[in-house]
């Protein structure tokens, strides 16, 4: 067994995931495992391999396995990527037949969408949890104007000197907790919203064949 | 008659439907279609699944009982035969008219 290493990384764009990830065969790490936010490679001699990437997710196990076996046929290795996990991972075994896993542009382009679309449908679903919690009042903007309403150790802010920096500081993680977590939602759903975009944009760009 | 809306089809798409008048899998429609179309056609793997996928959405195709248990079968629908009738007079028709004026 060779060494394994490992590495974060965050892309919305295909076409660099892919140049990537032939820049990293030609170091010596080839791909071998996808992580839901990192990769892991495996160290092997320098080697010019050819990385594709897909976007598909499968309703049952037997159309991914019929879609692997029609990559396997043409030449290609699935390297990564489960029936959910939408990327799908393929390294070139055979030199010759098409260095490309689309030979037009609108499917080559289509996979975007399918990004762009998972991206959107994925905000899509924060904003009824997003609109429930205001309804509700779960979140207090006022505790951004006052903050000390989110302490509620009795008599905190009579306390003074050590007594009260310890109760003060034992609190305020959960304090920050119950005032700002809801925050964790509209960020996810603005930055989804920006891969939504992104992905939409990056469609079109590879659809005009630039 | 008015003309249907998957009128008229793309050159893959044609020769996918031609060659799926016999049942076949994925790898061997890619290699029908490039022997049908003389070597003018070649399809990668990515572009074909996503060209199957819709011909199924349109119905135009259909699977069909696989001896291979990894890899699906299909055939064309009446449908498609429908279809692939219509764009054959289609281009039948441009013949005939090109012939008449510059034949």
């Amino acid at each position: 067994m060779g060494t394994v290493m490992k590495k974060m990384k965050f892309f919305t764009n295909f076409d660099r995931e892919e140049q990537w990830l032939n820049e990293m065969a030609r170091q010596g790490n080839v791909l071998i495992r996808r992580k839901p936010f990192g990769y892991e490679f495996a160290q092997v001699p320098p080697e010019n391999a050819n990385f594709r990437m897909d976007y598909r997710t499968f309703k049952s196990r037997q159309d991914f396995e019929d879609y692997k076996a029609l990559f396997e046929d043409s030449g290609w290795t699935h390297v990564a990527g489960t029936k959910s996990s939408g990327s799908q991972y393929f390294k070139q075994t055979r030199a010759e037949g098409s260095e490309d896993i689309f030979s037009d542009v609108d499917s080559k382009a289509a996979r975007y969408k399918r990004f762009s679309d998972m991206w959107f449908s994925l905000a899509c679903c924060f904003v009824p949890l997003f609109a429930a919690l205001i309804a509700t009042d779960a979140i207090k903007l006022s505790a951004f104007l006052n903050p000390k309403e989110l302490y509620y150790t009795p008599g905190l802010w009579d306390m003074s000197g050590g007594e009260f920096w310890r109760a003060l500081l034992f609190e305020t993680p959960f304090a920050f907790f119950r005032g700002f977590s809801w925050l964790v939602i509209p960020v996810m759903i603005v930055a989804y919203s920006v891969f939504a975009y992104k992905a939409k944009k990056q469609y079109a760009k590879t659809q005009q064949g630039r | 008659m008015k003309r249907d809306k998957n009128l008229p089809l793309t050159e893959t798409v044609y020769y996918i439907l031609l060659a799926l008048l016999e049942p076949a899998h994925g790898y061997l429609i890619m290699q029908k279609v490039e022997e049908l179309s003389a070597g003018q056609v070649h399809m990668a793997a990515g572009t074909l699944y996503g060209a199957v996928d819709n011909l199924l959405k349109q119905k135009l195709i259909q699977p069909v009982q696989s001896e291979d248990s990894r890899r699906k079968v299909y055939v064309i629908t009446d449908r498609g035969r429908e279809i692939l009738r219509q764009d054959y007079g289609r281009m039948h028709h441009m013949i005939e008219m090109t012939n008449k004026i510059m034949g």
